[in-house]
C-alpha cells in the first residue's frame, strides 16, 4: 500500500500547488501581495504599543506629580525634569514624538492624534499580513498532513488558503467570480473560477483518498513492527534475568524507553511493579516465570504452528494494492462528475426553470439570477440524499439486529443454579429455625451448657 | 452517521456559501455547493454498500478453562458473507479490563473483498480467577474518504472459566526441585526427611520380600539376608473450610483475604494429593456454595478448582450450617482447617465447633487479619492512622477473645497476614501430618 499512498501523495502536492498559485494570481491582480506586508504590520503593532506606553507613563508620571503637589499640574520646572528625566531615557521612542516634549497637554493632543493614524494603518496592515499568515499556515498544515495523514491537516490547509479569497472578497480584491453565472456547460467547465473550484475540490479527494490508503495498509504494517518489538523486548528481557541469574552485571539502560520495550505492555507491568530487571527479581519468582512462560509460550506456538506468524501480524488481511488503485480511480472519478454535475444544476437554474414551465414573471425576475436562489435547489437535494440514505440505513439496520438467544442447555444451566441456590437458602434458613429451637428447648432443660458458659467466661474476663 | 471528517467539510462549505451570499461571489459559493455535494452525493451508495449484516466474527480460543497467569491466544476472523465489498473496516475484538494484552494487538483495519475474510490473533495473559467472556466485537465501517461510518457490535462472547492461581504449586515444585538437586542444603532445619521414608528397624528376610529392600551391609554384617523396614505412611483427611463471606473480599483486588484462603485451599489440595492424603474442599458463606468431598480421585483436583473459580465475595459467615452439611457427608474423622477471618459474633463460631469436636473431628483456625491485607498505614495521614491504629487495635482485642474461648477446646486460632498465610498453611498441614491427626 506504500507505492498508492505515494502516488496520492504526489497528486494531492500537486493539486494544493496548484490551488495554492491560482489563489496567489488571483491575489495578485490586486498587488495583495506585498511583501513587506509582515514587516509593516509587525512595526506597526510595535508602534502602537509604544504609544500606550508612552501615554500610560506620563498618565502615571502625571498623576504622581499632581498627588505630591495637592492636585496641582506641575509647572514648567517640574514638566522639564520630569522630560529630561524620563522621556530622555525612553528606549522605545513612541511613535510619532521626535524629541521630550516639555508640555504635558502637548502629550495628550499628540497621543489623541497619533492614536487613529497607528490604527487606521494596523487595519490596513493587518489584511495584507493575514495573507501570509493564512498562506504560511497552510502550507505548515498541507506539510503536517503528508506526514501525519490526519484529515485535520488536509482541512486545515484547505480552508486556510480558500480562506485568503474570502478575506480578499471582504477586503473588495479581485478574486475568482463569475459575473454572470455561465448557462453552457463547456463555458462554465473552461472558466477559470471553476478550474480553481474543481482544483480546490480535487485537492481534498485527493488528500483524503492519501489518508484513506495509509490507514487501510498501515494497521497491518504497525501490527507486523508491534510483534518484533515485543518480540525483541521479550528475548532480551529473558536474556537480560538469564544474565541477573548468573550473577553477572547487566547495564540497566538495556531496555531503554525509547527503543520501544517499554511500550510492550506486558513487560511494562512487569517493570512498574518493580518484580522484574533487577536483581531483587530473582526473589521474586512471578514476575520472572510469567516472562519466560510467555517467551515458552511464544516459541511453542510459532514452532507447532505454521501459520501463527501470519495471524499475529495479520498479513494475510492486508488489501490488493491493484484493487486499492482500481477503485480510487473509479470511485474518485465518479464522484466528480456527480459532485460538478449536480453543483452545475443548481448554480444555473435553467433547466429546472425550463422543466418547472414557471410564469414569464418569475421565469424573468432578478430574484432567479441572485446567488441566494441556490438555496432553494441545493437545501431539498441536499437533503433528498441525506433522506434516502436514512430509508436504506433503516431497512439494512434491520438485519443487524442482534437477538442474544441462549442455547436450551445455558438456560437449562441457568435456571439449575438458580433453584439450586434458591433451594440452599431456603434450606439453610429452616436448619438455622431449628438450630434456634433446639437451642431454646435445651435452655429450659440443662441450665449451663459447657460452650456458652466458656463464651460467657470469656467475655466476662 | 456523518464523522467528524464530515461535519469540518460541511463547516467548510456552510463558510464558503454565506461568504459567497455575503460578497456576492460565485466561485466561493460554488465551492461551498461542492463541498456540501460531495459530502452527501456519496451517502445513498455507503448506506446501500454498507450493510454490515454482511460481517461474520468467528472467534476461536485454544483452551476454555485456563489458570490465572497462563496465557491464551484469541483466534478471530472475520468473514464478508455479503457480495460486496467494504471499503474501510476496523474490528474491535473486547477482552477483560483485569486482563493483559501480552503479544499482538485485539485490532485491526483493512479493506475485505466480498466471500473473503481476514485472520488475526492476539495472546492475552488471564488474570484474576472466575468466569470471564470475550467479546464482544465492535465492527466500525467508513466509507472511502472517511465521512461517514456504521457501528454494529457483534454481541457474541466467548465464555473463559479461569482457575486459581497455580504459581504458588510451581513455586513448591520449584523449591522441591531446588532440594532435590541439593541446591537448598543447609537451608532448613528440619529434620524431617519426608513421610512413609523413616527407618523403622530390621527383620528377617522372608521369601517374596521384593530384592530393593534388602539391606547388603546389614546383611553382610549379621551373614543372614535382613530386610530395611520402614515407618507406615500416615496419611490424613482435610476439610478445608473456606469463608466467602462479603467481609472476606475486603483488600487490594489481587490480594484479598479471599483470593488468599483460595490460594490456600489450591496448595493444600495439591500438597493432600501429591501424599496420598484426603483433601476435601467447602465454600461457603450464608450458605454452602460448594463441597467438594475429600478424594484422591485423579481429576479431584479440577474439581476443587472449578468449585473455586467461581467464588465471589458476598453474604455473611454461616459457620452452623456450614458444619452441618459438611459433617452430614463426611463420616471419617477429619481435621478441619477453618480459613476465615473471624468478623462474625462468636457465638455461631463457637456452636459450629463444638459440633466439629462432638462429631470426633479436629479443628484449627487459620484467620487473616482484616487490617493487614488492607491500605499499608505509611499512606494514611496522621488522622487516618490513628483512627486505623483504633480500630485494629479492637478487632484483635476481639480477636484474642475468641482464640481464649476456642484454646479452651484446643481449637488453636493463627493470625496470619498476607505474607505468611501460605507458609502457615504448608506449616500447619506438615504439623498435623506429623502429630498424625485425622488419620484414616
Amino acid at each position: 500500500m506504500k507505492m498508492v499512498t505515494w502516488i496520492l501523495r504526489i497528486l494531492s502536492t500537486a493539486t494544493f500547488a496548484y490551488m495554492a498559485y491560482l489563489v496567489y494570481l488571483a491575489l495578485d491582480e490586486s498587488s495583495a501581495w506585498g511583501w513587506s506586508a509582515p514587516y509593516d504590520f509587525v512595526v506597526t503593532v510595535f508602534h502602537l504599543l509604544s504609544l500606550l506606553a508612552f501615554f500610560l507613563s506620563v498618565l502615571i508620571m502625571n498623576g504622581l506629580t499632581a498627588a505630591i503637589f495637592g492636585g496641582q499640574l506641575p509647572d514648567q520646572t517640574i514638566a522639564w525634569l520630569y522630560n529630561t528625566l524620563v522621556l530622555k531615557f525612553w528606549n522605545l521612542q513612541p511613535y510619532g514624538v521626535d524629541g521630550p516634549i516639555s508640555d504635558v497637554n502637548l502629550v495628550f493632543e499628540s497621543f489623541q492624534m497619533d492614536l487613529i493614524g497607528v490604527m487606521l494603518s494596523l487595519w490596513d496592515n493587518t489584511f495584507s499580513f493575514l495573507f501570509f499568515l493564512l498562506a504560511g499556515l497552510g502550507v505548515a498544515l498541507f506539510l503536517q498532513s503528508l506526514v501525519r495523514m490526519d484529515h485535520k491537516f488536509s482541512g486545515g490547509a484547505f480552508l486556510s488558503i480558500q480562506s485568503i479569497l474570502i478575506i480578499g472578497a471582504f477586503r473588495g480584491l479581485t478574486v475568482p467570480n463569475f459575473t454572470i453565472f455561465p448557462t453552457d456547460i463547456t463555458t462554465f467547465l473552461t472558466s477559470s473560477p471553476q478550474i480553481l473550484a474543481l482544483v480546490s475540490f480535487a485537492y481534498l479527494e485527493f488528500s483524503y483518498q492519501m489518508i484513506y490508503s495509509h490507514s487501510v495498509g498501515k494497521p497491518v504494517e504497525d501490527r507486523e513492527e508491534t510483534l518484533k518489538t515485543q518480540l525483541l523486548a521479550l528475548r532480551q528481557a529473558t536474556r537480560k534475568q538469564d544474565a541477573i541469574e548468573r550473577g553477572e552485571k547487566v547495564r540497566t539502560t538495556a531496555m531503554s524507553r525509547a527503543s520501544g520495550a517499554t511500550a510492550f505492555s506486558f513487560l511494562r507491568e512487569a517493570i512498574e511493579r518493580k518484580m522484574f530487571g533487577s536483581t531483587e527479581a530473582l526473589e521474586n519468582l512471578d514476575a520472572v516465570s510469567d516472562v519466560r512462560r510467555l517467551q515458552h509460550f511464544v516459541n511453542d506456538l510459532l514452532l507447532s504452528n505454521p501459520n501463527a506468524r501470519e495471524e499475529l501480524t495479520a498479513k494475510a488481511a492486508a488489501p490488493s494494492e491493484s484493487y486499492v488503485i482500481g477503485s480510487t480511480i473509479t470511485g474518485s472519478a465518479m464522484r466528480f462528475l456527480g459532485v460538478v454535475a449536480i453543483s452545475f444544476l443548481m448554480m444555473s437554474p435553467a433547466l429546472f426553470v425550463s422543466m418547472l414551465n414557471l410564469p414569464p414573471g418569475v421565469e424573468y425576475s432578478a430574484e432567479l439570477l441572485e446567488l441566494e436562489f441556490i438555496l432553494i435547489f441545493l437545501l431539498p437535494i441536499s437533503l433528498l440524499f441525506v433522506f434516502v440514505s436514512v430509508i436504506i440505513g433503516w431497512f439494512s439496520q434491520r438485519e443487524e439486529v442482534e437477538v442474544v438467544e441462549l442455547t436450551k442447555e445455558e438456560k437449562e444451566a441457568i435456571k439449575k443454579r438458580r433453584e439450586e441456590l434458591k433451594k440452599k437458602k431456603k434450606a439453610a434458613v429452616k436448619s438455622r429455625r431449628a438450630r434456634k429451637k433446639a437451642k431454646k428447648r435445651r435452655k429450659t432443660e440443662e441450665e449451663h451448657d459447657e460452650w456458652d458458659k466458656a463464651l460467657e467466661d470469656t467475655y466476662k474476663r | 452517521m456523518i464523522t467528524q471528517r464530515g461535519f469540518v467539510v460541511l463547516f467548510g462549505g456552510v463558510l464558503l456559501l454565506t461568504s459567497g451570499f455575503v460578497f456576492v461571489n460565485a466561485y466561493l459559493a460554488l465551492l461551498g455547493v461542492y463541498l456540501i455535494v460531495g459530502l452527501v452525493v456519496t451517502l445513498p451508495f455507503f448506506a446501500l454498500a454498507a450493510n454490515i449484516a454482511g460481517i461474520e466474527v468467528d472467534r476461536q480460543i485454544d483452551k476454555v478453562k485456563v489458570f490465572s497467569g497462563d496465557f491464551l491466544r484469541v483466534r478471530v476472523t472475520i468473514k464478508n458473507t455479503s457480495r460486496r465489498h467494504f471499503d474501510f473496516i476496523e474490528v474491535w475484538d473486547r477482552y477483560p479490563e483485569t486482563w493483559i494484552l501480552a503479544i499482538g494487538e485485539n485490532f485491526i483495519a483493512s479493506r475485505i473483498e466480498p466471500g473473503s475474510s481476514m485472520t488475526f490473533s492476539y495472546i492475552l495473559q488471564a488474570r484474576m480467577r472466575g468466569r470471564y467472556f470475550l467479546g464482544p466485537t465492535e465492527v466500525i465501517m467508513r466509507d472511502r474518504l472517511g465521512m461517514h461510518y456504521f457501528k454494529r457490535v457483534l454481541k457474541e462472547k466467548t465464555e473463559v472459566l479461569v482457575y486459581p492461581t497455580w504459581k504458588d504449586v510451581r513455586r513448591l515444585e520449584a523449591m522441591g526441585k531446588q532440594r532435590q538437586l541439593g541446591l537448598m542444603f543447609g537451608s532448613h532445619r528440619t529434620k524431617t526427611v519426608g513421610m512413609g521414608t523413616d527407618f523403622a528397624g530390621f527383620r528377617q528376610y522372608v521369601p517374596g520380600d521384593p530384592f530393593r529392600l534388602i539391606d547388603w551391609k546389614s546383611s553382610a554384617k549379621r551373614g543372614d539376608m535382613v530386610i530395611k523396614q520402614f515407618e507406615m505412611e500416615k496419611n490424613i483427611q482435610v476439610v478445608c473450610m473456606v469463608d466467602s463471606s462479603g467481609s472476606m473480599g475486603n483488600g487490594y483486588p489481587e490480594n484479598t483475604k479471599l483470593e488468599y484462603a483460595i490460594r490456600a485451599a489450591v496448595l493444600l489440595t495439591h500438597m493432600g494429593m501429591e501424599r496420598r492424603d484426603l483433601v476435601g474442599t467447602c465454600v461457603f458463606s450464608d450458605v454452602v456454595h460448594s463441597y467438594v468431598p475429600p478424594s484422591t480421585h485423579p481429576n479431584h483436583m479440577y474439581g476443587v478448582l472449578e468449585s473455586l473459580a467461581m467464588v465471589e465475595p458476598s453474604g455473611w459467615s454461616d459457620y452452623e450450617s456450614a458444619v452441618e452439611y459438611v459433617t452430614r457427608q463426611t463420616r471419617k474423622r477429619s481435621l478441619f482447617i477453618w480459613l476465615t477471618d473471624l468478623e462474625e459474633s462468636p457465638a455461631p463460631l463457637l456452636n459450629a465447633m463444638k459440633t466439629v469436636v462432638a462429631n470426633g473431628h479436629k479443628a484449627m483456625v487459620i484467620s487473616p487479619f482484616g487490617p493487614w491485607f488492607e491500605v499499608p498505614v505509611g499512606q494514611f495521614g496522621p488522622v487516618e492512622k490513628v483512627l486505623a491504629e483504633a480500630v485494629s487495635e479492637e478487632l484483635w482485642e476481639r480477636r484474642s477473645k475468641i482464640s481464649r474461648a476456642l484454646a479452651r477446646f484446643r481449637i488453636a486460632v493463627v493470625n496470619v497476614g498476607p505474607a505468611d498465610f501460605l507458609p502457615t498453611i504448608i506449616k500447619q498441614y506438615e504439623e498435623a501430618k506429623r502429630m498424625g491427626v485425622a488419620m484414616f
